[in-house]
């Protein structure tokens, strides 16, 4: 017993010493040789993340830039720890996908403190006295636009619809986002368009597919579904199939349906006519401007604090344009 | 028999049988998990860049005391033979709780009432799965899951997902500044370790994870025990809340999250048994260590996520069937 007592003591002791000891500052390294960025991401669970993972890899390998990469599984903590480590190991960047707005605070001051541009891919941080770059997609914006053209679809058909959206995790700022954008569009336009039920999905495909279910039970008018993600959509299709609802455009009793983020799912069932309409974040668009910021954050270049991903919304009537652009249809070749 | 057998068996053979006894042996001392920590961090040193440095033994430091803390609460709780899965929502919900008491004024006092808050929800919260686990007879599961989906769901309604910031600068030190969080670990653990092993409610926690019935009969307060050790449990959580919103500058409802994986996985890996009866702070340390170890040797190898997700599930598994093999080898079925 004495034994564990001093075994506990004497670990902590010694970390304790090596606390009080002050780390090494990083230094500056030289032009002359290869760069290396570390991309510390919050997750890669979905599509999205992956693609914009890989459009990051495929971009600073044109630019003959090293990477290094940590995925944090959705702790801060972890990140926080995957940030200092890049630090450590004086890369030349950083490009960090964080979980929220105000976590990611402490990281990007570590950064600053170590003189290591970074930025900061699709989700933003809150305001504070810390520098970095974000670029992100106008998630409002962009979801506002998606739903309108989905309220236009519904009244040409001259009835009026019971809507269904599917929410995201709230702790997420993107979800907020888009949720935001949803309720915009609808907002004057409650002539045409009811909202019936709002489903809490938590960024879970089960719990989407049993709050859709349910909906679509309670409400069996409901006949306009927006997802605040398209990684969703395999559980709305799996609840309108158990529902009898899933039908082409044009069909009778055809669900008016409309997601975000353009993956190779929605990509899929636009193609085979199911799905109305998609916002579109430009993954290849906000990879080239995230090493484009960081380079030139480097270089001392003026860099926006804020750079926006314009998207776009794509549906039956500009597929064919537009699809080359649209990252889901690349993923799917 | 052979006269050169018999020294070769009184010199040799002891010598060798005690070192074959000592390796069949490795697998079930307590400081296995040490061991391979040691050997993980001197075999992977070479490889992974950097895992030696100070800096990094640093942030690995940093990242993993409020993960010991909260396991030091799961350990309490499994030595009873309980589980606490409410662990990550309560460092959630106090995290918020005491945020907003603290960005109300801003000033000392309200950061030592928000502290005192944040530690008291804890306790009351782990009052209160202890109440139902005990009282009720519930499945510890199941009562703790739903404490867990409740107090998450309550965390993100009672600040419509929005996350706290501008805490006080006494209180980010606590969570900033890896000596006083050291500070506070120290005396969290030793305290634990102090009060499991040298107390008669310890030795109650022990007695009532081996065999409850027997418990009550030799006039253990088995309720009571329960109870206390839910307290405990929620009061490290909100400690580990307490070194985690000063650490990440924010009061988040989602705080805390994903670490239950890691928290149980830690827990279990050091040898703490799932059967309760068995467990000590010492080994936790030692499982917190390995996994921490584990996941930031594997990430500076620039190993992905899928891999690293993947070896630290194996080790847990491994922990899980070492740990069953404990109780047979115990029951002497082996």
């Amino acid at each position: 017993m004495k034994n564990q007592s001093q075994c506990i003591f004497s670990f902590l002791l010694l970390l304790g010493l090596a606390a009080c000891s002050k780390p090494k500052s990083t230094t500056p390294v030289g032009d002359s040789k290869q760069l290396t960025v570390g991309a510390a991401f919050e997750t890669l669970q979905t599509e999205y993340w992956v693609a914009g993972f890989e459009a990051v890899r495929t971009e600073l390998k044109s630019r003959n830039i090293n990477m290094l990469e940590a995925i944090a599984d959705g702790d801060p903590n972890r990140q926080f720890q995957q940030v200092k480590n890049f630090i450590t190991r004086k890369v030349d960047g950083i490009i960090l996908v964080p979980k929220d707005a105000k976590t990611c605070i402490p990281m990007i001051r570590a950064a600053n403190d170590a003189q290591i541009p970074i930025v900061l891919f699709n989700r933003p941080a809150d305001r504070s006295d810390v520098q970095s770059t974000a670029i992100v997609a106008d998630n409002r914006k962009l979801t506002r636009e998606t739903v309108s053209y989905m309220i236009d679809q519904a009244r040409k058909m001259g009835t009026k619809h019971k809507a269904m959206v599917v929410l995201g995790d709230l702790g997420d700022i993107n979800a907020i986002g888009r949720r935001d954008g949803f309720e915009d569009a609808i907002k004057g336009n409650e002539d045409v368009i009811e909202v019936a039920a709002r489903v809490p999905s938590e960024w879970n495909q089960e719990k989407a597919q049993a709050g859709v279910a349910n909906g679509l039970q309670a409400n069996p008018g409901i006949d306009f579904i927006f997802t605040s993600s398209d990684f969703l959509l395999p559980s709305i299709t799996s609840a309108l199939k158990a529902a009898g609802r899933y039908r082409r455009t044009g069909d009778a009793g055809h669900v008016i349906l409309g997601g975000f983020d353009g993956d190779a799912t929605a990509y899929r069932m636009l193609v085979e006519g199911y799905l109305d309409a998609t916002g579109v974040q430009d993954v290849y668009f906000e990879a080239q401007a995230s090493v484009q910021a960081l380079l030139d954050r480097r270089n001392g270049k003026p860099v926006n604090e804020l750079i926006l991903d314009p998207g776009f919304v794509i549906h039956q009537g500009n597929l064919k344009e537009r699809s080359s652009r649209m990252w889901g249809a690349q993923v799917k070749k | 028999m052979n006269p050169s057998q018999g020294i070769t068996s009184t010199t040799v053979g002891p010598a060798k049988g005690r070192f074959v006894s000592l390796l069949r042996g490795l697998p079930f001392s307590e400081y296995f998990v040490l061991l391979l920590t040691l050997a993980l961090f001197l075999s992977l040193a070479p490889f992974a860049p950097g895992l030696a440095s100070g800096s990094n033994i640093l942030n690995t430091a940093s990242y993993l005391l409020p993960l010991f803390v909260a396991a030091v609460g799961m350990t309490v709780v499994m030595i009873t033979g309980g589980i606490d899965l409410s662990i990550t929502s309560i460092i959630a919900l106090a995290s918020v709780t005491g945020a907003k008491v603290m960005t109300t004024h801003g000033d000392a006092l309200h950061t030592v009432l928000g502290i005192f808050i944040m530690l008291s929800l804890g306790v009351a919260l782990g009052a209160l799965n202890g109440a139902m686990v005990a009282l009720l007879r519930l499945p510890a599961f199941m009562v703790t899951l739903a404490s867990m989906m409740f107090l998450s769901g309550f965390a993100i309604w009672s600040t419509q997902s929005k996350n706290i910031y501008d805490l006080p600068a006494s209180f980010l030190a606590l969570g900033k500044e890896l000596p006083i969080a050291l500070s506070i670990v120290m005396v969290l653990a030793l305290g634990a370790h102090l009060f499991l092993r040298r107390t008669v409610y310890g030795h109650w926690l022990y007695a009532v994870g081996q065999n409850s019935m027997a418990a009550r009969i030799s006039g253990v307060p088995v309720a009571g025990v329960v109870i206390g050790a839910y307290m405990a449990s929620g009061f490290c959580a909100a400690l580990a809340s307490v070194i985690l919103t000063g650490r990440l500058e924010t009061g988040s409802p989602v705080l805390g999250r994903e670490i239950l994986l890691d928290i149980v996985g830690a827990t279990v890996v050091g040898g703490t048994s799932l059967f309760g009866g068995r467990g000590k702070i010492a080994w936790t340390l030692f499982g917190v260590l390995f996994l921490a170890l584990l996941d930031n040797a594997l990430n500076l190898l620039n190993l992905s996520q899928f891999a690293i997700t993947i070896a630290k599930g194996l080790v847990i598994l491994l922990a899980a069937v070492l740990d069953s093999a404990r109780q047979r080898f115990s029951r002497g079925a082996l």
